[in-house]
């Protein structure tokens, strides 16, 4: 009874007929994000990987500003303050020619970051070039140049690195280049897979279907998809470009002087660290922390990005 | 399936531990046998910085073979505690009147480590070895450039009968030499000196001295291992002849590379001297164990004036006297290591007793002034402005450090900034020959205690861009007058002016130091004496107490 | 699976072909030479070319390449120029022992201590366990092994006195190295076996196998071990590179006469023909280890068949 008086309260002039939208059957209710976004989100919840990202930045800015912290310039002897041990006047101490260490730390990171970031963004420029022709041409032309990967792969990278340090002048773009002569390959190969994985997807096949060209293709559907994988080797390949550097200072294949670079002062720090440990300690701290950041950023990124754990 | 994965992991764990367990097995059996030898066994042990490349002797040219041979060889004299020649192989030696004729006695009763006689065959068969063009190595100068017709016989232009050594019978040994020599007696206590015996390396052929079973030895000690790797160990050898007076039983000479390992093995015991690098200097100043030596090596800078801007001689003399070697030697260096303000090192030989060091004085007086006035006179003469400016260096840290300061010292001083270049050893003498250099860091070691051996390398004869290519026709007539003045007062005045003529006043050159190294050793050695030049290390004299 | 070791092996060669012609050229592109020394920058250009004609350096470069080419395929390094007329085969072999020994060792050490720590992780996933394990394998790839190397010879064998600092004696004198190389080894294998492990324990298989009423430590060992394990095989070619590059500084640090050390004299001394030895014997060993791998890989997990297409 009450139904019925109720019915009667509601008109039926109240109402009216919805019916079934075609453009809102298809909405997807969760807020649009593309993958990096997602990626971020998942990134947030993960301390390590993002207190990691935080020091990072922050020996980023040292790196960029510290020497312009202390008034002394990276390469100023002073041979009246040699081996001075830290204090107030020079923060990190002095080295054997007096140099001041703060300066010289920060300067060093800075030369090192440089060089291993210019490796990795070199790395990837030749690699995602050599890996989506290869990828996207198919046939004889990956066939061949796979082969000639095959090869490239199979070349003990520090070997050559060492060889081609040797014959040209010891310096900045020299030790880049080496780097990057043998370190694309990985690159390349990851976004081969990657493109061959995708080439094959149904929404590519659909989108060339709808008259999408190549260009589209590429940079709408394929780049945004192996972005996650690039960032994630990029983050892996700057530590060991780092590590790379300082290995090759040690065996005596490093910078010019007075240039520093995180190898050579470990290096010089080496030499003298029974008496003056602070020279090893203060860049190897530093390196250290360079090494672990990046891999947990790296780690974490890749459980971001890596879609077969998304939920 | 399953259980062979288990049988084959159980399989490899036992491999690794049998394989842990017989590895060395045969080195520890040694062990246990050195410790059972009665305690009064004398034994020193020491550290080599570098692998040793080769005991062939007539080939060899490196220090650290020097090191080990010089100790268990010995040549017609050896240098003594004061680091002058003494008879050894030899008993006495007559010198005619011309300085040009040597007669060599030998001993009675020297012998080699197989029992057989040292005659003067052994040195004649060992000299013309070490000169033949097939089978010399590149010391075979030190023979050839003094012994009358060595030099034909080196270049394959005459025969041996034309060299001028001479075996009167088995224990008399003639040499005629081509210019009135002082230092050749010492000259023979150098390591291309030595004898050889000619049936044991015929019959070694290919194998000799690869290995410790194929060396004969003549000196005071024997090895008894060697491995290029690893290092030398060396007992007293019982058929020397000056044995009563050798009072160490065993050496070894272990490679350690890093300084800082050296270090560390010294403190725990296993070592009984070290060297230390400059940075632990400070550390141990104190300590009874410390001390320094110098040796006869000069570092210094060489102009090239053959390239801008060093073809002006203003320009050089600015550079010249615009950094302070005191600062170098005593801050960076800091290891004994003297600050050298001319070429020729301290102690070595001058007239009598006086040392050619003490009679020339120093020649170069660093003024920061002066080196201003000197700048702005060259740059007025040269139109302005200095080009941009690199010195060569080698890669080590050592030569490094001196370019480091060099550079800081030149843009203090002068407000000049130049570049560094480093290339490894080989590159930087490869990049000096081939005159593609400005200035460097160059150094040389004396092979004899002379002036001679260094003012020998400018006389430009011919004309050589790793010297510089400096050419000064007064400077070579000095030296070549010298090389034939028989007065040896006059000899020496002739060398003294030489020296002054170069770096004064052509400053071909900028001293920078000569060598030293600092060292720990331990409070019961006593006379372990490393010689200034040629073969540094001399083990015959130590005393362990 | 013939056809597919066959089609290696061809490349193998190939690779090694254009390994052996790049150091070649390389090597003649280096500034100086092996008879660059102090003592000899004095000689006249005539003595020098008489150095060169002895080693036939005088020759012109094609004909120095087909030469060393064909001393290659007899398997002749050639001679070495620094440790004076010694042929460069009997100088690595004299020097290989010391260092395959630290090799394999860190190996062993490596997979072992690697691998249970790396289980232990991923069982306890997101324990303190876990936390650890990620920061030793962190850490472990993070310290240059040169500064681990001096710590461990200061304190472990200087200041403590438990083992020799340095030299090549006993057994005990292999430990410090070997540890000092091994760390990285463990912390690439613990962070691997971690992921491969927590993955495998994901796959429904092992949920099966729980709910068939099959205890953990049955799952686990029947299960999730081998199936987590068979993939660590993989990484033995980073291991490789990470062992190489140890060697060629702890060797000199530890004063050890293996041929890590050898190659860091010979590029001092411009030795090329030890260079290039040593080069092509580091290349066919990672080159080989690499495709043992593959073809271990292959017979081992059944998921993987070479169905012969290369």
């Amino acid at each position: 009874m009450q139904d019925t008086k109720q019915q009667k309260k509601f008109s039926d002039d109240l109402f009216q007929v919805v019916g079934r939208r075609e453009e809102q059957s298809e909405k997807i209710n969760r807020p649009n994000l593309t993958g990096l976004q997602d990626g971020w989100l998942r990134l947030k919840k993960n301390k390590a990987a993002i207190g990691s990202l935080i020091i990072l930045l922050i020996l980023l800015v040292l790196a960029i500003i510290g020497p312009y912290l202390s008034s002394y310039s990276y390469e100023q002897t002073d041979y009246e303050k040699v081996f001075m041990e830290p204090n107030s006047e020079h923060w990190l101490g002095t080295d054997k020619f007096g140099r001041d260490q703060w300066t010289r730390l920060w300067e060093g990171t800075r030369i090192s970051l440089y060089i291993a970031v210019l490796a990795a963004l070199l790395d990837i420029l030749i690699g995602i070039t050599y890996g989506a022709i290869s990828g996207l041409k198919g046939g004889k032309v990956d066939n061949f140049m796979q082969r000639i990967i095959e090869i490239l792969v199979g070349v003990p990278n520090l070997i050559i690195i060492i060889l081609l340090i040797m014959i040209m002048k010891p310096g900045i773009l020299t030790i880049t280049l080496a780097m990057v002569i043998t370190g694309w390959v990985n690159m390349a190969r990851l976004v081969r897979g990657q493109i061959f994985k995708l080439k094959n997807q149904e929404y590519i096949l659909a989108s060339r279907a709808l008259g999408a060209k190549n260009r589209r293709i590429i940079t709408s559907h394929m780049l945004p998809n192996t972005l996650g994988i690039i960032i994630i080797n990029m983050m892996f390949t700057i530590p060991s470009a780092i590590f790379t550097e300082a290995f090759l200072s040690f065996i005596g294949l490093g910078l010019q002087e007075p240039l520093a670079s995180l190898g050579v002062l470990i290096n010089d720090g080496f030499r003298s660290m029974r008496n003056q440990f602070y020279l090893l300690a203060f860049p190897s701290i530093v390196i250290i922390g360079l090494m672990v950041c990046f891999n947990l950023l790296a780690d974490g990124l890749r459980d971001a990005l890596d879609p077969r754990l998304r939920k | 399936m399953k259980k062979r994965f288990w049988i084959r992991l159980g399989a490899l764990l036992s491999i690794v531990l049998l394989l842990s367990a017989c590895n060395f097995s045969g080195s520890e059996a040694t062990d246990s046998s050195e410790s059972a030898n009665d305690e009064e066994e004398k034994v020193l042990r020491l550290s080599l910085e570098n692998d040793i490349p080769d005991l062939n002797q007539v080939k060899t040219t490196d220090g650290i073979s020097f090191d080990v041979l010089n100790n268990v060889m010995e040549g017609l004299y050896r240098l003594d505690e004061d680091n002058n020649p003494q008879p050894a192989m030899a008993e006495s030696v007559d010198i005619t009147e011309d300085k040009l004729t040597y007669t060599f006695h030998l001993r009675e009763g020297i012998k080699w480590s197989n029992g057989e006689e040292v005659t003067a065959n052994d040195f004649k068969y060992s000299w013309l070895r070490a000169m033949h063009p097939d089978t010399a190595g590149s010391y075979s100068f030190i023979l050839s450039d003094y012994i009358k017709g060595g030099e034909a016989f080196a270049n394959g232009e005459a025969s041996e009968d034309e060299v001028a050594i001479e075996v009167k019978d088995e224990k008399t040994l003639i040499v005629e030499v081509n210019e009135p020599t002082p230092y050749f007696l010492g000259l023979t206590a150098f390591v291309t000196y030595f004898p050889l015996n000619k049936d044991f390396v015929e019959e070694k052929d290919d194998q000799f001295a690869l290995d410790h079973e194929s060396i004969l030895y003549n000196g005071p000690f024997v090895l008894t291992e060697y491995d290029q790797a690893e290092g030398v160990v060396m007992e007293k050898n019982d058929e020397y002849w000056d044995k009563e007076n050798v009072n160490v039983d065993e050496v070894s000479l272990k490679i350690i590379k890093e300084q800082s390992t050296a270090l560390n093995l010294y403190e725990a015991g296993d070592l009984d001297r070290v060297t230390l690098s400059s940075a632990d200097v400070n550390a141990y100043k104190d300590s009874e164990e410390f001390g320094t030596e110098t040796q006869f090596t000069s570092w210094y800078i060489q102009f090239n004036l053959g390239k801008e801007p060093f073809d002006n001689l203003n320009i050089r003399k600015a550079f010249q006297l615009a950094y302070d070697p005191q600062i170098l030697t005593e801050t960076v260096l800091n290891n004994g290591s003297e600050s050298a303000y001319s070429l020729i090192a301290p102690d070595m030989h001058g007239l009598e007793n006086q040392s050619f060091r003490e009679l020339n004085g120093p020649i170069i007086e660093p003024n920061a002034e002066k080196a201003k006035e000197y700048l702005d006179k060259g740059l007025k003469e040269i139109g302005g402005s200095l080009p941009e400016i690199e010195i060569l260096t080698a890669d080590d840290t050592v030569a490094k450090d001196a370019a480091t300061f060099v550079q800081s010292q030149i843009k203090e001083n002068l407000g000049v900034d130049i570049q560094i270049a480093t290339k490894p050893y080989s590159g930087r003498l490869d990049a000096m020959r081939e005159d593609d250099y400005q200035f460097a860091i160059s150094k040389w070691g004396a092979d004899f205690n002379d002036a001679i051996t260094y003012l020998d390398l400018w006389v430009g004869d011919p004309v050589s861009a790793f010297r510089g290519s400096y050419h000064n026709p007064e400077y070579t007539d000095l030296v070549y007058q010298a090389k034939e003045e028989k007065d040896e007062g006059r000899r020496l005045e002739m060398l003294m002016d030489a020296e002054k003529i170069m770096l004064k006043d052509d400053a071909v050159l900028g001293p920078l130091y000569y060598e030293g190294s600092a060292f720990l050793q331990k409070g019961n050695i006593d006379n372990l004496v490393t010689h200034p030049y040629g073969a540094r290390l001399e083990l015959k004299y130590v005393e362990i107490n | 699976m013939k056809k597919f070791i066959l089609v290696r092996l061809v490349n193998i060669v190939i690779t090694l072909f254009i390994i052996a012609t790049a150091t070649f050229f390389l090597m003649k592109m280096l500034p100086g030479s092996p008879f660059d020394e102090e003592k000899l920058v004095d000689l006249t250009d005539e003595a020098r070319m008489e150095f060169y004609a002895r080693y036939g350096l005088d020759e012109p470069l094609y004909v120095q390449y087909l030469k060393y080419m064909g001393n290659l395929v007899q398997g002749d390094l050639g001679l070495s120029y620094y440790y004076k007329d010694q042929p460069v085969n009997s100088l690595i072999m004299g020097r290989i022992g010391p260092s395959a020994l630290l090799g394999f060792q860190a190996v062993v050490l490596g997979l072992s201590i690697g691998i249970i720590l790396g289980m232990i992780a991923a069982f306890r996933h997101n324990t303190i366990w876990d936390y650890f394990t990620m920061i030793v394998a962190v850490l472990g790839v993070s310290i240059p092994n040169f500064v681990l190397a001096a710590i461990l010879q200061f304190y472990v064998g200087l200041q403590w006195g438990l083992f020799p600092v340095a030299y090549w004696e006993s057994y005990e004198s292999s430990i410090l190295p070997t540890i000092s190389l091994a760390v990285t080894v463990i912390a690439l294998i613990a962070r691997f076996t971690r992921n491969e492990m927590l993955e495998v324990l994901q796959q429904d298989y092992i949920t099966t196998a729980h709910a068939k009423g099959l205890g953990d430590l049955t799952v686990l060992i029947k299960h999730a071990i081998r199936n987590a394990l068979i993939p660590v095989i993989t990484i033995l070619g980073p291991v490789f590179v990470s062992l190489l590059t140890g060697s060629l500084v702890i060797e000199n640090i530890f004063g050890i006469p293996g041929i890590g050390s050898l190659f860091v004299d010979s590029i001092k001394m411009n030795d090329y023909t030890t260079i290039m030895g040593l080069t092509l014997f580091y290349s066919s060993f990672f080159i080989l280890t690499v495709l043992v791998v593959d073809i271990l890989y292959g017979i081992i997990d059944p998921r993987i068949r070479v169905h012969g297409k290369g």
